[in-house]
C-alpha cells in the first residue's frame, strides 16, 4: 500500500508542533499584555465625564490647592469627591451661564447629585487608606500623577497589585517630606537641588518631626529668620517653605540629601514607617 | 400553611404541627438516598448512662448522647471529618450537582478568563451639600437605647455614613457600661430586614397616614368621651408614651388601655402587689453577695430577665478567682437547664410546681414533704448556707416563676436582712405597670360585651401569641375597627382594617428607663427607611396637636425630667444617652412583705412549662436570621424548637430524640420532636414559645419550629399540668449544631500514646475521650485550686506545648523582631478568654454577625454542617446524665504561630502576617478546604454556596464597608477583627505612637457583657492580655499538637460548698 503521508509531512508534522508550543506561548504572553495594558488597566483612558472639568486650569491655572476639594485627604480612607456645594462657592458668582456648568447648576437646583465616572477604581477586596499615605510622606502626585497639568483628569500608573508592591517593599523611592506632600512638582533631591533636613522635638505628629527645606540652611538670614529674631548660626534657620515651627526650638542640625535613596532612608526612620514585611503582609490592604 | 391562618383558629382541639413544610421530612426521610447525616438515635437506658459514666475514671466530658454512647455507628460517623457533610456534595436540594456541571460546563470553561474581564465603570454620587460634620469613612457612635419590655438597654450605634452597622452598649451608661447583649445586637438586622411592613394599609390596600389621622380622630370624637376606644399596647417602656396616655385620658376618660406582652411580668406584679401593696421592681446587688440562689431565674441568659447586664457583670466580677477574694458561690433551683444554672455551684432539677413549693419551704425553714434524700440534701445545705450569710446573700425569684416563688424570694430576702444591701426595691421601670393576663381577659370579655368599636394594637400580635383560650380570632373579628401597628404586617396585621407600618426603634425619637431606672433618650440614627409611625404617633392623633411630631413629644416630656438649662440638658442627655439623676432610689418600706397570701400552685401528671425561646424571646425575632441561626444556649438547637426533656421522662414515656410527638393539653394538640436536655427536671417538658410563626413572619421565620402558643392557656401562663404525650409515625430530624464539630482526629493527636487500647479505630472526638484526656476543659475547686495553683497544668492526661527542642520547627516564626526605628518588640496579637467569667449567652456571636458580614445560611445547610459563624460556644456536659455539670467555651480561630491551615494551602491563602495574625486571602482562595481538613480546631468555614444576599437592597446598608462580603467557594474565619487593628494601627502611625493597649477592641470582647474575652498585644509585658497569660491557670487547648494556639484560655474555679460536695 502507498503511504497516505508524504515524506514532507515529517517536517509538518515537526513544524506544527513548534507552531502550537508558539501559539502557547504568544497567548500566554499576549493574556499577560493584556492583563498589563491599558484596556484593562484603564490607565491613561479619560471617561466621559457630565463635566470636562480640568484640574489643570483649577490648579495651576488658579492655584487652588488640593484640599480645596478633597477635604478629608488627611483625615481618612477617601480623599473625597466635592459636593456641588464647592463647586458653587465660586461658579455662583463666575461663569454662571456657562454652557458648561449646566449640570452643576442642574444638581444645585434639584438636590441630584452630579454623576461622575470613577477614574482611579481599585477592587472591592483592596482597602486603600489615603489619610495614612498623606500623613507618612507619599505626595499626591507619587500615585496620581501631575495632575496639575492634566486638563482632563485620567490615571496615570496602572493601580495593580505589583505597582502598589514596588513601593510597599520599598517605600523609600517614593518618601518626601510631609509638607511638599502637595507639592505636585516636587522631584526628590538631587545633587543640584539638595534637600536639609533635621528632626525636631520627639512626640506629636509626623509632620511636626521632621523639618526640611530646599533652601541651605547653612546660608544665614532668610527675611523670616531675622524677622523672628533668631540666633545666628548654621542650622538655626527657619525655612519659609513651610512651618509649624514658630516658636519652637530651632534645629540645631541640618543633613544634607543630594539623592533619593538617601532622602527616603532618612525619612523611613524619623516617620517609623513600617518595615517591608509588614507593609507588603496581606492583611495591610485586604481584609 | 394557609389552613393556620383561616378561621380554624382558637378553641378546637386541631391538632397542629407549625412546621408544615420542615416536617415534610418525616415523610420523605425514608426515600432519601444514602445520603447519611445522621446515625441512629442512641438507644441508651439510664442505667446505660449511669454505668458508662461510672466505669470512668476522672473527669469525662460529653457533649450530646450519640457520643456518650459510643455505639460502632458513632465511631464511624465519627471517621468523617465533617461527619454531617459526608456524602451530601454541596448540594442538599434536588439538582444534581453532575446535572449542574453540565449546565454550568459553559460557563465553567469561561471561568479561568474572569479574572481577566475589566472591572466594570463604577459612577460616583458625591453630596450635593455634604453634612458638615460628616468625615466619610469614618464612623461616627451615637447614643440612644434599646427599649425592651425588661427595661431599656443602652446603646451605642456605629453609624457609617448615618447608616447604622453596629450596635454595641454604651459604654457611658451608669447601668451597662458599655456591655451588650444577643438580642440587641441583633435589632440591627430588624431594622434593616427586607420583610418590614412598608406602607400604611387599610383593608389591605395601600393608604395614606392623613386619612387614619382624620378617620381615626373623628371616630373619637363622635363617640361619648372615648367609650369603645381600646388600645392594647405591649408593654409601655417609655415614660414620654405614658405621659401621652395620660393626655389622651383626659380628653377621652372613656378610652381604655390594656398593655399586653406575651411573655410578661406578671407573677412579679401579682406578688409584688400582694407583699408590699403596690407593683415593686427589684435590683440586686450581686456585687455584695457572697451566695446568690436563684429561683428559675435565667438572669445570666440574657436581657428577657430584667437587668441582665449588671448581674451578669457583677456576678462574673465576683466570680473571679484573684489572690484575696472568696469567689461567690451560685445556687440553681430550675426546670429546664439554662446557662445560669450550668454555671451555678449547685443546681437542682424540679419540676416548675415544685420549685414553688421549695422556695415556700426554703422561707418558713422547713422543707416540703416529699423531698428525694438528695434534694432533701441540697434544701438542708442550701439553707444553712443561706443564713449563715445573711445579709450577704440574695434571692432572686425569675420572671417566669410563679408569683408563689416571688413572694417566698421577698420573704426569705427580708428575713435573711438583704434588703436594703442585695436587695432594693424601687418603683417599676415600666411607667404603668399592670397584671397583662388578666387585662387582655377582660378586654376579650368587653368585646364579648360588644363594647369595642376601635381596637387599636400598638406593636402585639395577639393573633399568633394571646392565651389560645381567649379564643381571640373570634374576638377580634368581632371588632368593627381594628388597628394595627408592627414592623411586619404580621398574623394580626394582615387581618386588621388598619395596618400601619411601624418606626423601628433606631428610626425614632421616644424615652425609656432602663433596669436601675435611668432614663434614657432614643433618637433616630436614620430617616425611617419605610416612612413608619410610632405609637407616640398614634396616640397623638387623638390629641388637639395631631401634626405634634415624637420629636415634639418626647421634649416636652423631658423637660419634667431633665434638670437645669434644658437645651443643655438635652445636648448632653442625647450625646451621652442617658439623662443624670433619673436613677431609681429605694422605696421605703420594702422590708417587710406581708406574708402567705399566694398559694403554692398545685398540678399534677406531666407538667409543661412554657419558656420564652432564648434566641428569640416571645417571637418578635423570629425573623432575624442571626438569631434563628445562633445555637440555642445549652440544646445548641438552630433554627427549631423541641420538647425539652430529661433521659429519664423519655424513658419512661418510651420516646428517643427525634421523635414527632403529639402534646395533649386540655384536650388541645400540637405536634413537637423530642430533644433530651441533660439535666432536666423529670416529669415535666419544656416548650420554648417564639416559633412556628405563619408565613407573614416573613422569609426566615415563616413555619420554623411549631407553635408552643397554642397549648398555652390564659390560667397556665407558666406551666401546666396534666400533659399528654403520644409518639407520632417518623422522625423529625432536629437541626442541632454541636454534633458538628465533633472531628475525627485520633492519630495526628497522637492521643493513643496514652491509651492505645481504646482507640483502635483513630476516631477518638474532640469533646469525648479528648476533651477530659487532653485536657480541653480544665478546672478545679477553689479548694484544690488552693492546694495546686498550677492545677491547669498538672496531672498525668494534661500535656502541654513539646519543649523547644523537641519540636520540628523549634523557630516556625519568630515574633520578637525589633524596628529598626524605634528599637520596639513588635506586636503580636493575642486572645484571652475566662472560663470562670463565660456565661455561654452568644452575645459575641451576634456581635461577630454583625461585625464581619456573616450570612445566614438557612436550617438545610446548618443541618449539613455548613453554618457559618466565626465563633461557637462549645458546650461540655460533666458527668451524670441526671445532674450534669457544664461548661462553656467559646472557640474560635486559635491564630496558631505554628498553623496547620497554611501548610497545607495549595495557593497561599492562609498565610501568617508578621504580627502573627493567620489571615485569609479571599481572593486566593480555591476552595480546597485541606485547611479545614487540617484544622483540630475545628474553626474554618467555607461558603459551600453563595450564601452572602449579593441582591437585597437593605442588607446592603447593614454591611460593615471595612470588611469584605465573601462570595461562594472561599474559606473563611475568626480574623481577630483584622479591620479594626488596622484602623487602630493607622490612628497610633499617624499620631506617631505605639497602639495603646486595650485601643484594639474585638467585636465579640466588646459585646462580652463579662469581659470575659481580652484581646491585645502579648509581647507588652504592661498590656492586660500578656498579665492574663502569665496567670498560672492560664492553658491552650490540645496545646500538645504544637500549633502554638495565640488564644489561651483561663481555667475556671468553681466555689462548691463542702457539705454538697
Amino acid at each position: 500500500m502507498a503511504q497516505v503521508f508524504d515524506r514532507s509531512s515529517n517536517a509538518l508534522a515537526r513544524f506544527s508542533l513548534v507552531l502550537t508550543g508558539l501559539i502557547v506561548i504568544s497567548l500566554g504572553v499576549a493574556l499577560d499584555q493584556l492583563q498589563r495594558s491599558p484596556w484593562v488597566t484603564k490607565q491613561g483612558q479619560r471617561p466621559d465625564q457630565p463635566i470636562p472639568f480640568s484640574h489643570k486650569h483649577h490648579v495651576e491655572g488658579l492655584g487652588l490647592q488640593c484640599q480645596y476639594c478633597h477635604v478629608q485627604v488627611e483625615k481618612a480612607a477617601y480623599a473625597g469627591i466635592p459636593p456641588t456645594k464647592t463647586c458653587i462657592n465660586c461658579h455662583a458668582q463666575i461663569w454662571t451661564n456657562a454652557e458648561l456648568l449646566e449640570p452643576v447648576r442642574q444638581s444645585w437646583a434639584t438636590g441630584a447629585s452630579i454623576q461622575w465616572l470613577r477614574v482611579h477604581d481599585l477592587p472591592d477586596y483592596v482597602y486603600f487608606n489615603h489619610d495614612i499615605h498623606v500623613n507618612k510622606g507619599i505626595g499626591c502626585a507619587s500615585c496620581h500623577g501631575r495632575v496639575d497639568e492634566m486638563p482632563l483628569m485620567y490615571q496615570q500608573n496602572t493601580l495593580q497589585m505589583e505597582w502598589c508592591l514596588n513601593c510597599h517593599r520599598n517605600p523609600a523611592v517614593n518618601l518626601r517630606p510631609v509638607a511638599e506632600i502637595y507639592n505636585m512638582a516636587w522631584s526628590g533631591p538631587s545633587s543640584d537641588k539638595p534637600v536639609w533636613c533635621s528632626s525636631t522635638v520627639k512626640g506629636g505628629a509626623t509632620a511636626q518631626n521632621v523639618a526640611c527645606t530646599t533652601t541651605n540652611p547653612g546660608n544665614n538670614g532668610t527675611e523670616v529668620a531675622s524677622l523672628e529674631g533668631a540666633p545666628e548660626g548654621p542650622g538655626k534657620t527657619k525655612s519659609s517653605n513651610f512651618g509649624p515651627m514658630v516658636g519652637v526650638t530651632i534645629p540645631a542640625s541640618y543633613q544634607k540629601f543630594t539623592n533619593q535613596m538617601d532622602l527616603g532612608k532618612y525619612l523611613t526612620a524619623q516617620y517609623h514607617i513600617r518595615t517591608p514585611s509588614e507593609l507588603s503582609s496581606c492583611e495591610t490592604c485586604h481584609r | 400553611m394557609m389552613n393556620n391562618t383561616g378561621s380554624d383558629s382558637v378553641g378546637k382541639a386541631t391538632t397542629r404541627t407549625g412546621t408544615e413544610d420542615t416536617m415534610a421530612e418525616i415523610k420523605s426521610h425514608a426515600a432519601q438516598p444514602a445520603v447519611v447525616t445522621q446515625i441512629a438515635p442512641a438507644k441508651l437506658t439510664l442505667a446505660d448512662v449511669r454505668a458508662k459514666l461510672d466505669g470512668q475514671t476522672g473527669r469525662r466530658f460529653w457533649k450530646n448522647l450519640d457520643e456518650l454512647a459510643d455505639k460502632p455507628e458513632f465511631q464511624a460517623m465519627m471517621a468523617e471529618e465533617f461527619p454531617r457533610q459526608s456524602g451530601a456534595g454541596e448540594w442538599v436540594d434536588a439538582v444534581s450537582r453532575r446535572g449542574f456541571l453540565k449546565v454550568m460546563g459553559a460557563s465553567l470553561a469561561m471561568a479561568g478568563l474572569a479574572g481577566c474581564t475589566k472591572q466594570p465603570d463604577e459612577p460616583i454620587y458625591p453630596y450635593v451639600k455634604q453634612p458638615e460634620d460628616l468625615v466619610l469613612g469614618k464612623p461616627m457612635y451615637f447614643a440612644t437605647a434599646y427599649p425592651f419590655p425588661t427595661g431599656a438597654i443602652p446603646v451605642l450605634v456605629k453609624s457609617d455614613s448615618f447608616r447604622p452597622i453596629k450596635i454595641e452598649g454604651n459604654p457611658d451608661h451608669p447601668m451597662s457600661k458599655g456591655k451588650s447583649d444577643a438580642y440587641s445586637q441583633a435589632t440591627l438586622l430588624e431594622m434593616y430586614d427586607p420583610d418590614r411592613s412598608q406602607h400604611i394599609t387599610y383593608r389591605g390596600e395601600v393608604a395614606d397616614w392623613g386619612k387614619f389621622q382624620s378617620t381615626f380622630a373623628t371616630a373619637a370624637k363622635q363617640t361619648s368621651g372615648g367609650k369603645g376606644i381600646y388600645f392594647l399596647s405591649e408593654t409601655i417602656t417609655s415614660p414620654s408614651l405614658a405621659a401621652q396616655w395620660k393626655q389622651v385620658q383626659a380628653a377621652y376618660p372613656q378610652a381604655k388601655l390594656v398593655q399586653w406582652d406575651a411573655v410578661n411580668a406578671d407573677s412579679s406584679r401579682a406578688a409584688s402587689k400582694a407583699a408590699f401593696g403596690s407593683y415593686t421592681d427589684a435590683q440586686y446587688k450581686l456585687e455584695d453577695a457572697d451566695i446568690i440562689l436563684s429561683l428559675d431565674a435565667d438572669f445570666l441568659g440574657g436581657i428577657a430577665h430584667p437587668g441582665f447586664l449588671t448581674l451578669a457583670a457583677a456576678y462574673a466580677e465576683r466570680h473571679r478567682y484573684e489572690e484575696g477574694k472568696t469567689p461567690n458561690r451560685l445556687y440553681v433551683i430550675e426546670t429546664m437547664p439554662t446557662v445560669t444554672g450550668f454555671k451555678a455551684e449547685h443546681r437542682l432539677a424540679l419540676k416548675p410546681s415544685a420549685i414553688a413549693a421549695f422556695a415556700q419551704g426554703l422561707a418558713s425553714g422547713t422543707a416540703p414533704q416529699g423531698l428525694s434524700a438528695e434534694e432533701q440534701k441540697f434544701f438542708t445545705a442550701l439553707s444553712s448556707d443561706l443564713k449563715k450569710n445573711g445579709g450577704k446573700c440574695v434571692v432572686i425569684p425569675g420572671e417566669q416563676a410563679p408569683p408563689a416563688v416571688h413572694a417566698a424570694a421577698y420573704s426569705l430576702n427580708a428575713t435573711l436582712g438583704n434588703v436594703g444591701k442585695t436587695v432594693v426595691y424601687t418603683e417599676t421601670v415600666n411607667p404603668m405597670p399592670s397584671e397583662q393576663v388578666a387585662d387582655l381577659k377582660s378586654l376579650v370579655g368587653d368585646i364579648y360585651a360588644g363594647k369595642v368599636q376601635w381596637l387599636v394594637m400598638l406593636g402585639v400580635n395577639p393573633l399568633y401569641s394571646a392565651p389560645t383560650d381567649l379564643e381571640f380570632r373570634s374576638a377580634f373579628d368581632k371588632v368593627p375597627v381594628t388597628v394595627h401597628l408592627g414592623l411586619h404586617s404580621d398574623e394580626t396585621g394582615s387581618l386588621s382594617t388598619w395596618h400601619i407600618n411601624k418606626t423601628h426603634y433606631l428610626e425614632m425619637w421616644s424615652d425609656a428607663r432602663a433596669y436601675d431606672g435611668t432614663i434614657s433618650i432614643i433618637q433616630p440614627m436614620i430617616d425611617p427607611l419605610y416612612g413608619g409611625k410610632s405609637a407616640h404617633d398614634v396616640l397623638q392623633a387623638l390629641l388637639p396637636n395631631p401634626q405634634a411630631s415624637a420629636y415634639d413629644v418626647v421634649q416636652a416630656n423631658a423637660k419634667t425630667y431633665i434638670k437645669g438649662d434644658f437645651a443643655a440638658g438635652w445636648r448632653k442627655a442625647l450625646h451621652d444617652g442617658w439623662v443624670e439623676g433619673t436613677a431609681f432610689t429605694a422605696k421605703a418600706g420594702g422590708g417587710a412583705p406581708s406574708q402567705g397570701s399566694l398559694p403554692v400552685p398545685a398540678s399534677s401528671g406531666l407538667e409543661i412549662s412554657f419558656k420564652p425561646d432564648p434566641s428569640l424571646y416571645d417571637g418578635r425575632f423570629a425573623n432575624i436570621g442571626w438569631l434563628q441561626e445562633l445555637p440555642k444556649q445549652v440544646t445548641n438547637l438552630s433554627w427549631d424548637n423541641a420538647a425539652l426533656m430529661s433521659l429519664a421522662t423519655m424513658e419512661a414515656q418510651k420516646l428517643e430524640e427525634n421523635d414527632p410527638i403529639e402534646i395533649e393539653l386540655n384536650g388541645r394538640k400540637i405536634i413537637a420532636p423530642v430533644l433530651m436536655a441533660p439535666g432536666h427536671a423529670d416529669g415535666s417538658v419544656t416548650i420554648h414559645l417564639g416559633l412556628g410563626r405563619r408565613v407573614e413572619a416573613g422569609r426566615v421565620g415563616a413555619g420554623v419550629g411549631f407553635n408552643a402558643y397554642l397549648l398555652r392557656t390564659s390560667g397556665s401562663q407558666l406551666f401546666a399540668g396534666g400533659a399528654k404525650m403520644t409518639k407520632q409515625p417518623g422522625t423529625y430530624d432536629l437541626c442541632v449544631t454541636k454534633v458538628h464539630s465533633i472531628e475525627h482526629r485520633g492519630k495526628i493527636a497522637q492521643s493513643d500514646l496514652v491509651k492505645q487500647e481504646l482507640d483502635t479505630e483513630g476516631t477518638f472526638s474532640l469533646p469525648g475521650h479528648e476533651a477530659a484526656e487532653r485536657g480541653v476543659i480544665r478546672y478545679a475547686t477553689v479548694e484544690e485550686a488552693k492546694k495546686t495553683p498550677g492545677f491547669a497544668h498538672e496531672g498525668s492526661p494534661l500535656r502541654e506545648t513539646p519543649e523547644h527542642e523537641n519540636s520540628f520547627f523549634p523557630d516556625a516564626w519568630d515574633y520578637k523582631k525589633t524596628d529598626p526605628s524605634s528599637l520596639k518588640i513588635q506586636n503580636a496579637w493575642g486572645m484571652s478568654i475566662d472560663l470562670n467569667s463565660c456565661i455561654g449567652c452568644n452575645a459575641c456571636i451576634v456581635s461577630c454577625y454583625a461585625e464581619n458580614n456573616i450570612p445566614v445560611v438557612g436550617r438545610e445547610q446548618v443541618k449539613v454542617g455548613r453554618n457559618m459563624q466565626w465563633l461557637r460556644i462549645d458546650t461540655y456536659f460533666e458527668g451524670d446524665l441526671h445532674a450534669p455539670k457544664a461548661h462553656f467555651q467559646p472557640m474560635a480561630c486559635q491564630h496558631c504561630e505554628n498553623a496547620g491551615c497554611e501548610q497545607v494551602c495549595p495557593v497561599g491563602a492562609t498565610v501568617h502576617t508578621p504580627e502573627g495574625l493567620n489571615t485569609m486571602v479571599y481572593n486566593r482562595c480555591v476552595g480546597t478546604r485541606y485547611c479545614s481538613n487540617n484544622c483540630p480546631y475545628k474553626v474554618r468555614r467555607f461558603n459551600f454556596l453563595l450564601y452572602s444576599d449579593y441582591e437585597t437592597e437593605s442588607l446592603k446598608f447593614m454591611r460593615n464597608p471595612d470588611v469584605s462580603v465573601r462570595s461562594r467557594g472561599v474559606m473563611e474565619k475568626c480574623s481577630y477583627c483584622v479591620q479594626r487593628i488596622e484602623s487602630a494601627k493607622i490612628t497610633a502611625d499617624k499620631e506617631n505612637r505605639e497602639v495603646r493597649d486595650g485601643e484594639i477592641v474585638t467585636a465579640c470582647q466588646q459585646a462580652c457583657p463579662t469581659d470575659a474575652i481580652i484581646f491585645g498585644n502579648i509581647n507588652d509585658k504592661n498590656s492586660k492580655v500578656a498579665k492574663r497569660k502569665a496567670e498560672e491557670r492560664n492553658y491552650q487547648v490540645l496545646a500538645d499538637l504544637n500549633f502554638r494556639p495565640r488564644t489561651s484560655y483561663t481555667a475556671g474555679v468553681i466555689n462548691p460548698n463542702p457539705e454538697l460536695a
